[in-house]
Protein backbone atom coordinates (compact mmCIF):
# COMPACT_ATOMS: atom_id res chain seq x y z
CA UNK A 1 0.00 0.00 0.00
CA UNK A 2 1.57 3.07 -1.26
CA UNK A 3 0.40 6.58 -2.46
CA UNK A 4 2.29 8.27 -4.39
CA UNK A 5 5.53 6.00 -2.98
CA UNK A 6 4.26 6.92 0.60
CA UNK A 7 3.42 3.36 2.31
CA UNK A 8 0.67 3.45 4.31
CA UNK A 9 0.51 1.30 6.81
CA UNK A 10 2.00 2.50 10.29
CA UNK A 11 1.94 -0.31 13.07
CA UNK A 12 1.40 -4.17 12.90
CA UNK A 13 0.31 -4.91 16.36
CA UNK A 14 0.51 -9.15 16.44
CA UNK A 15 -1.11 -10.35 19.30
CA UNK A 16 -0.77 -13.69 20.40
CA UNK A 17 -1.38 -16.13 23.50
CA UNK A 18 1.61 -17.98 25.02
CA UNK A 19 -0.71 -21.06 26.11
CA UNK A 20 -3.51 -21.51 24.01
CA UNK A 21 -4.04 -23.82 20.79
CA UNK A 22 -5.73 -21.23 18.88
CA UNK A 23 -2.44 -19.27 18.47
CA UNK A 24 -0.43 -22.23 17.75
CA UNK A 25 -0.30 -21.07 14.32
CA UNK A 26 1.01 -17.51 15.11
CA UNK A 27 3.69 -18.51 17.58
CA UNK A 28 4.79 -20.54 14.21
CA UNK A 29 4.54 -17.43 12.37
CA UNK A 30 6.60 -15.30 14.88
CA UNK A 31 9.37 -17.89 14.86
CA UNK A 32 9.53 -18.73 11.20
CA UNK A 33 8.17 -16.03 9.22
CA UNK A 34 8.26 -12.85 10.74
CA UNK A 35 11.80 -12.14 10.74
CA UNK A 36 12.13 -12.37 7.05
CA UNK A 37 8.83 -10.04 6.95
CA UNK A 38 10.12 -7.29 9.06
CA UNK A 39 13.38 -7.36 7.15
CA UNK A 40 11.26 -6.85 3.94
CA UNK A 41 9.69 -3.78 5.63
CA UNK A 42 11.70 -1.77 7.14
CA UNK A 43 9.54 1.05 7.11
CA UNK A 44 6.79 -0.92 9.08
CA UNK A 45 6.62 -0.92 12.91
CA UNK A 46 6.11 -4.30 14.07
CA UNK A 47 4.88 -4.71 18.04
CA UNK A 48 4.18 -8.50 18.93
CA UNK A 49 1.66 -8.16 22.33
CA UNK A 50 1.20 -10.83 24.54
CA UNK A 51 -3.00 -11.38 25.53
CA UNK A 52 -3.03 -14.36 27.87
CA UNK A 53 -6.62 -16.42 27.37
CA UNK A 54 -7.91 -14.86 23.88
CA UNK A 55 -7.66 -15.65 20.29
CA UNK A 56 -5.10 -13.90 18.65
CA UNK A 57 -5.46 -10.98 15.93
CA UNK A 58 -3.43 -8.67 13.58
CA UNK A 59 -4.18 -5.13 13.81
CA UNK A 60 -3.00 -2.57 11.21
CA UNK A 61 -2.66 0.65 12.53
CA UNK A 62 -2.80 3.02 8.56
CA UNK A 63 -1.81 6.81 8.49
CA UNK A 64 -5.06 8.21 7.73
CA UNK A 65 -5.86 6.95 11.48
CA UNK A 66 -7.50 3.60 10.28
CA UNK A 67 -7.76 0.51 11.87
CA UNK A 68 -8.18 -2.91 10.79
CA UNK A 69 -8.68 -6.12 13.04
CA UNK A 70 -7.92 -9.52 11.45
CA UNK A 71 -8.41 -12.67 13.68
CA UNK A 72 -6.13 -15.09 12.69
CA UNK A 73 -7.23 -17.97 15.08
CA UNK A 74 -6.54 -21.66 14.38
CA UNK A 75 -4.75 -20.41 11.09
CA UNK A 76 -1.23 -21.48 9.72
CA UNK A 77 1.99 -19.74 9.49
CA UNK A 78 1.35 -19.12 5.85
CA UNK A 79 -2.32 -17.87 6.15
CA UNK A 80 -0.93 -15.46 8.62
CA UNK A 81 1.93 -14.48 6.11
CA UNK A 82 -1.01 -14.16 3.73
CA UNK A 83 -3.09 -11.86 5.64
CA UNK A 84 -0.50 -9.62 6.69
CA UNK A 85 0.76 -9.40 3.08
CA UNK A 86 -2.58 -8.43 2.62
CA UNK A 87 -3.02 -5.44 4.84
CA UNK A 88 0.70 -4.38 4.16
CA UNK A 89 -0.44 -4.24 0.28
CA UNK A 90 -3.57 -2.53 1.02
CA UNK A 91 -4.46 1.30 1.64
CA UNK A 92 -6.09 2.04 4.53
CA UNK A 93 -9.52 3.14 3.27
CA UNK A 94 -12.87 1.57 4.20
CA UNK A 95 -14.10 -1.25 2.07
CA UNK A 96 -16.88 -0.12 -0.11
CA UNK A 97 -18.00 -1.04 -2.96
CA UNK A 98 -16.43 0.69 -6.09
CA UNK A 99 -18.60 3.02 -7.97
CA UNK A 100 -16.10 3.09 -11.47
CA UNK A 101 -13.17 1.78 -11.98
CA UNK A 102 -11.35 4.72 -13.22
CA UNK A 103 -11.15 7.62 -10.96
CA UNK A 104 -9.50 10.80 -12.25
CA UNK A 105 -9.93 14.51 -12.22
CA UNK A 106 -9.93 15.69 -15.68
CA UNK A 107 -12.23 13.47 -17.20
CA UNK A 108 -11.79 15.48 -21.07
CA UNK A 109 -9.20 16.12 -23.05
CA UNK A 110 -10.44 17.39 -26.23
CA UNK A 111 -13.44 18.49 -25.04
CA UNK A 112 -17.12 16.95 -24.56
CA UNK A 113 -18.80 15.71 -27.29
CA UNK A 114 -22.68 17.26 -27.56
CA UNK A 115 -24.80 16.80 -30.87
CA UNK A 116 -24.12 20.95 -31.95
CA UNK A 117 -20.09 20.05 -31.85
CA UNK A 118 -18.68 20.66 -35.38
CA UNK A 119 -15.45 19.49 -36.04
CA UNK B 1 -26.77 -44.16 -16.70
CA UNK B 2 -23.00 -44.31 -16.78
CA UNK B 3 -22.99 -46.58 -13.96
CA UNK B 4 -25.30 -48.86 -15.40
CA UNK B 5 -23.42 -49.39 -18.50
CA UNK B 6 -20.41 -49.61 -16.62
CA UNK B 7 -21.52 -52.79 -14.54
CA UNK B 8 -23.39 -53.54 -17.47
CA UNK B 9 -20.33 -53.89 -19.30
CA UNK B 10 -18.25 -55.67 -16.11
CA UNK B 11 -20.95 -58.27 -16.21
CA UNK B 12 -20.38 -59.05 -19.86
CA UNK B 13 -16.89 -59.06 -19.59
CA UNK B 14 -17.28 -61.26 -16.78
CA UNK B 15 -19.52 -63.78 -18.28
CA UNK B 16 -17.01 -64.04 -21.13
CA UNK B 17 -14.10 -64.53 -18.86
CA UNK B 18 -16.08 -67.27 -17.23
CA UNK B 19 -16.63 -68.46 -20.76
CA UNK B 20 -13.50 -68.50 -21.73
CA UNK B 21 -11.95 -70.01 -18.53
CA UNK B 22 -14.32 -72.89 -18.49
CA UNK B 23 -13.47 -73.64 -22.51
CA UNK B 24 -9.37 -73.25 -21.42
CA UNK B 25 -9.86 -75.62 -18.13
CA UNK B 26 -11.60 -77.94 -20.40
CA UNK B 27 -9.20 -77.87 -23.50
CA UNK B 28 -6.04 -78.12 -20.34
CA UNK B 29 -8.35 -80.73 -19.00
CA UNK B 30 -7.78 -82.46 -21.52
CA UNK B 31 -4.68 -82.10 -21.90
CA UNK B 32 -3.58 -82.80 -18.76
CA UNK B 33 -5.53 -86.13 -19.06
CA UNK B 34 -3.52 -86.96 -22.27
CA UNK B 35 0.39 -85.31 -21.38
CA UNK B 36 -0.49 -86.10 -17.42
CA UNK B 37 0.34 -84.16 -13.99
CA UNK B 38 2.46 -81.80 -15.29
CA UNK B 39 0.29 -79.62 -16.38
CA UNK B 40 -2.54 -80.30 -13.60
CA UNK B 41 -0.51 -77.37 -11.58
CA UNK B 42 -0.97 -74.49 -14.42
CA UNK B 43 -4.78 -75.28 -14.54
CA UNK B 44 -5.41 -75.29 -10.79
CA UNK B 45 -3.62 -71.37 -11.18
CA UNK B 46 -5.47 -70.67 -14.04
CA UNK B 47 -8.68 -71.68 -12.21
CA UNK B 48 -8.08 -69.91 -9.05
CA UNK B 49 -7.13 -66.67 -11.24
CA UNK B 50 -10.04 -66.52 -13.58
CA UNK B 51 -9.51 -62.15 -13.94
CA UNK B 52 -5.84 -63.18 -15.69
CA UNK B 53 -7.48 -65.08 -18.61
CA UNK B 54 -9.25 -62.33 -19.80
CA UNK B 55 -6.16 -61.53 -21.95
CA UNK B 56 -5.46 -64.68 -23.32
CA UNK B 57 -8.82 -64.29 -25.21
CA UNK B 58 -9.55 -61.65 -27.17
CA UNK B 59 -7.21 -58.29 -26.22
CA UNK B 60 -9.99 -55.69 -26.53
CA UNK B 61 -13.07 -57.46 -24.89
CA UNK B 62 -11.38 -56.12 -21.28
CA UNK B 63 -12.29 -52.55 -22.15
CA UNK B 64 -14.10 -50.73 -19.58
CA UNK B 65 -15.71 -47.31 -20.85
CA UNK B 66 -16.97 -46.41 -17.89
CA UNK B 67 -16.10 -42.66 -17.06
CA UNK B 68 -15.34 -43.86 -13.49
CA UNK B 69 -18.67 -41.90 -12.28
CA UNK B 70 -20.05 -42.19 -8.88
CA UNK B 71 -24.13 -42.59 -8.18
CA UNK B 72 -23.02 -38.79 -5.82
CA UNK B 73 -21.44 -37.69 -9.02
CA UNK B 74 -24.62 -38.63 -10.92
CA UNK B 75 -26.61 -36.64 -8.51
CA UNK B 76 -24.79 -33.78 -8.52
CA UNK B 77 -24.45 -33.13 -12.70
CA UNK B 78 -28.24 -33.68 -12.43
CA UNK B 79 -28.64 -30.33 -10.15
CA UNK B 80 -26.06 -28.34 -12.20
CA UNK B 81 -27.93 -28.56 -15.45
CA UNK B 82 -30.90 -27.62 -13.76
CA UNK B 83 -29.58 -24.85 -12.12
CA UNK B 84 -28.74 -23.40 -15.53
CA UNK B 85 -32.87 -23.38 -16.47
CA UNK B 86 -33.65 -21.62 -12.66
CA UNK B 87 -36.08 -19.16 -12.31
CA UNK B 88 -35.16 -17.87 -8.86
CA UNK B 89 -33.31 -15.00 -8.06
CA UNK B 90 -29.61 -14.71 -8.66
CA UNK B 91 -27.22 -11.89 -7.54
CA UNK B 92 -24.45 -11.75 -10.19
CA UNK B 93 -20.37 -12.40 -9.65
CA UNK B 94 -18.33 -9.39 -11.13
CA UNK B 95 -17.02 -8.80 -13.80
CA UNK B 96 -13.26 -10.07 -14.64
CA UNK B 97 -11.26 -12.94 -14.49
CA UNK B 98 -12.86 -15.41 -11.53
CA UNK B 99 -10.12 -16.05 -8.79
CA UNK B 100 -9.21 -19.45 -8.81
CA UNK B 101 -8.72 -21.05 -5.47
CA UNK B 102 -5.84 -20.59 -3.20
CA UNK B 103 -4.12 -24.54 -4.18
CA UNK B 104 -4.31 -23.25 -8.51
CA UNK B 105 -2.45 -19.78 -7.69
CA UNK B 106 0.68 -21.61 -6.63
CA UNK B 107 2.38 -22.46 -9.76
CA UNK B 108 5.86 -21.42 -10.43
CA UNK B 109 6.57 -19.60 -13.38
CA UNK B 110 10.16 -18.66 -14.56
CA UNK B 111 10.90 -15.20 -15.55
CA UNK B 112 10.75 -16.09 -18.83
CA UNK B 113 7.10 -17.37 -18.52
CA UNK B 114 6.18 -14.20 -16.38
CA UNK B 115 7.60 -11.97 -19.15
CA UNK B 116 5.49 -13.56 -21.13
CA UNK B 117 1.89 -14.66 -19.42
CA UNK B 118 2.39 -10.78 -18.51
CA UNK B 119 2.98 -9.31 -22.00
CA UNK B 120 -0.09 -11.11 -23.08
CA UNK B 121 -2.75 -9.48 -20.69
CA UNK B 122 -0.71 -6.34 -21.38
CA UNK B 123 1.79 -4.82 -19.15
CA UNK B 124 5.04 -5.07 -18.19
CA UNK B 125 7.07 -4.50 -14.86
CA UNK B 126 10.21 -2.80 -14.62
CA UNK B 127 11.13 -2.51 -11.42
CA UNK B 128 10.46 -0.94 -7.73
CA UNK B 129 9.98 2.59 -7.30
CA UNK B 130 13.21 4.38 -5.87
CA UNK B 131 13.16 7.22 -3.60
CA UNK B 132 14.86 9.67 -6.83
CA UNK B 133 12.53 9.01 -8.97
CA UNK B 134 10.45 12.20 -9.94
CA UNK B 135 7.58 10.14 -11.43
CA UNK B 136 4.55 12.22 -9.92
CA UNK B 137 3.95 15.18 -12.42
CA UNK B 138 1.61 17.47 -13.16
CA UNK B 139 -1.29 17.18 -15.14
CA UNK B 140 -0.67 17.17 -19.40
CA UNK B 141 -3.58 17.51 -21.25
CA UNK B 142 -2.60 14.07 -23.32
CA UNK B 143 -5.09 10.59 -22.97
CA UNK B 144 -4.53 7.38 -24.30
CA UNK B 145 -7.07 3.84 -24.69
CA UNK B 146 -5.19 0.87 -22.96
CA UNK B 147 -6.12 -2.47 -22.38
CA UNK B 148 -4.97 -4.37 -19.47
CA UNK B 149 -6.55 -8.12 -19.46
CA UNK B 150 -9.70 -7.68 -21.35
CA UNK B 151 -10.70 -4.42 -20.29
CA UNK B 152 -10.30 -0.79 -22.01
CA UNK B 153 -9.57 2.38 -19.95
CA UNK B 154 -9.25 6.09 -21.09
CA UNK B 155 -6.47 7.28 -18.97
CA UNK B 156 -4.78 10.39 -18.81
CA UNK B 157 -1.53 11.49 -16.34
CA UNK B 158 -2.32 11.27 -12.82
CA UNK B 159 -5.42 9.41 -12.57
CA UNK B 160 -6.39 6.02 -11.24
CA UNK B 161 -7.45 2.82 -12.44
CA UNK B 162 -8.82 -0.76 -11.02
CA UNK B 163 -8.23 -3.64 -12.68
CA UNK B 164 -7.72 -7.62 -11.91
CA UNK B 165 -5.27 -8.39 -9.73
CA UNK B 166 -1.72 -8.17 -12.05
CA UNK B 167 0.23 -11.35 -10.83
CA UNK B 168 3.67 -10.58 -11.36
CA UNK B 169 4.15 -7.19 -9.33
CA UNK B 170 4.41 -5.71 -6.09
CA UNK B 171 3.10 -2.36 -4.27
CA UNK B 172 5.33 0.38 -5.74
CA UNK B 173 6.55 -1.38 -8.87
CA UNK B 174 6.82 0.66 -11.95
CA UNK B 175 4.59 -0.67 -15.02
CA UNK B 176 4.67 0.30 -18.50
CA UNK B 177 1.43 -0.96 -20.50
CA UNK B 178 2.21 -1.85 -23.92
CA UNK B 179 -1.63 -2.15 -25.50
CA UNK B 180 -2.32 1.28 -26.26
CA UNK B 181 -5.22 1.57 -28.98
CA UNK B 182 -5.48 5.62 -29.06
CA UNK B 183 -3.96 8.44 -28.28
CA UNK B 184 -5.10 11.70 -28.32
CA UNK B 185 -4.07 15.54 -27.16
CA UNK B 186 -5.82 18.69 -28.05
CA UNK B 187 -4.58 19.17 -31.20
CA UNK B 188 -3.47 15.37 -32.58
CA UNK B 189 -5.56 11.82 -32.41
CA UNK B 190 -3.28 8.53 -33.44
CA UNK B 191 -5.44 5.75 -34.08
CA UNK B 192 -4.08 2.19 -33.60
CA UNK B 193 -4.58 -1.04 -35.82
CA UNK B 194 -5.25 -2.61 -34.00
CA UNK B 195 -2.04 -0.97 -31.54
CA UNK B 196 -0.04 2.08 -31.63
CA UNK B 197 3.69 0.68 -32.10
CA UNK B 198 6.08 2.17 -29.84
CA UNK B 199 3.50 3.78 -27.46
CA UNK B 200 4.23 3.20 -23.64
CA UNK B 201 2.28 4.51 -20.57
CA UNK B 202 3.82 4.54 -17.42
CA UNK B 203 1.95 3.19 -14.50
CA UNK B 204 2.63 2.70 -10.82
CA UNK B 205 1.03 0.32 -8.55
CA UNK B 206 -0.49 1.79 -5.34
CA UNK B 207 -2.27 -1.39 -3.91
CA UNK B 208 -3.44 -4.98 -4.11
CA UNK B 209 -6.43 -5.04 -2.85
CA UNK B 210 -10.13 -6.97 -2.05
CA UNK B 211 -13.00 -5.92 -3.51
CA UNK B 212 -15.69 -5.39 -0.83
CA UNK B 213 -17.75 -8.65 -0.36
CA UNK B 214 -20.33 -9.43 -3.27
CA UNK B 215 -23.02 -12.29 -1.71
CA UNK B 216 -24.29 -14.81 -4.19
CA UNK B 217 -27.73 -15.85 -3.22
CA UNK B 218 -29.23 -18.93 -4.75
CA UNK B 219 -33.38 -19.86 -4.65
CA UNK B 220 -35.68 -22.03 -6.09
CA UNK B 221 -38.83 -21.35 -4.70
CA UNK B 222 -40.94 -24.26 -3.78
CA UNK B 223 -38.02 -27.09 -4.18
CA UNK B 224 -36.34 -26.82 -1.04
CA UNK B 225 -33.28 -25.14 -2.67
CA UNK B 226 -31.11 -22.61 -1.78
CA UNK B 227 -27.71 -21.18 -1.16
CA UNK B 228 -25.71 -18.20 -0.10
CA UNK B 229 -21.71 -17.76 -1.10
CA UNK B 230 -19.70 -14.76 -0.61
CA UNK B 231 -16.92 -13.18 -2.75
CA UNK B 232 -14.51 -10.92 -2.93
CA UNK B 233 -12.24 -10.06 -5.89
CA UNK B 234 -9.00 -9.18 -5.79
CA UNK B 235 -7.95 -5.65 -7.34
CA UNK B 236 -4.96 -3.43 -8.41
CA UNK B 237 -4.94 -0.12 -8.38
CA UNK B 238 -2.76 1.62 -10.74
CA UNK B 239 -1.73 5.29 -10.92
CA UNK B 240 -0.70 6.14 -14.40
CA UNK B 241 1.71 9.04 -14.47
CA UNK B 242 3.19 9.16 -17.88
CA UNK B 243 2.18 8.82 -21.90
CA UNK B 244 4.58 8.38 -24.53
CA UNK B 245 4.31 8.47 -28.15
CA UNK B 246 2.77 11.36 -29.14
CA UNK B 247 3.64 15.70 -28.98
CA UNK B 248 2.29 17.17 -26.03
CA UNK B 249 1.21 20.57 -26.14
CA UNK B 250 3.99 23.07 -24.17
CA UNK B 251 2.19 25.06 -21.54
CA UNK B 252 3.00 28.07 -21.56
CA UNK B 253 4.73 29.32 -17.84
CA UNK B 254 2.51 32.08 -15.85
CA UNK B 255 4.56 35.39 -16.22
CA UNK B 256 5.47 36.76 -12.62
CA UNK B 257 4.01 40.56 -12.35
CA UNK B 258 7.10 43.15 -12.69
CA UNK B 259 7.43 45.33 -9.76
CA UNK B 260 8.47 48.94 -10.61
CA UNK B 261 10.28 50.77 -8.46
CA UNK B 262 8.71 54.32 -7.74
CA UNK B 263 12.01 56.54 -7.00
CA UNK B 264 11.11 59.83 -4.76
CA UNK B 265 12.57 63.06 -4.68
CA UNK B 266 11.32 64.55 -1.64
CA UNK B 267 14.32 64.23 0.13
CA UNK B 268 16.30 66.04 -2.03
CA UNK B 269 14.32 68.71 -1.99
CA UNK B 270 14.24 69.27 1.44
CA UNK B 271 18.22 68.81 1.83
CA UNK B 272 17.85 71.88 -0.61
CA UNK B 273 15.65 73.79 1.62
CA UNK B 274 17.60 73.52 4.77
CA UNK B 275 21.42 75.54 3.88
CA UNK B 276 18.87 78.44 2.28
Amino acid sequence: MALRGVWQLQKLVVSYCNWGGSSRGIRAFMETKLPAFQEKNPQLEIVPELIRGQHPHLKAFCKNKNQRVVCVKNMTPDDILLHSTRLRNALGRKVVKLKTRHVTKHPTVQGTWSTDLKF
Amino acid sequence: MATRRCLHALRHHAAAAVAVRHSVGRSFSALASHSGGSLSRSVLELETTPFRIGHLGASSSWRCYCSGKTPEDEGSEDEYEESEEEEGEIDEVSDGEIAAGPGLQKRDYTPEEKEAVANEIGYKVIGPLERSDRVFKPYEPVFAVVQVGSHQFKVSNRDCIFTERLKFCEVNDKIILNKVLLLGSPTQTIVGRPNVPDAAVHAVVEEHALDAKVIIFKKKRRKNYRRTKGHRQELTKLRITDIQGIEKPEIPEPKKPVKIKVKRDTDKQEKVAVPA
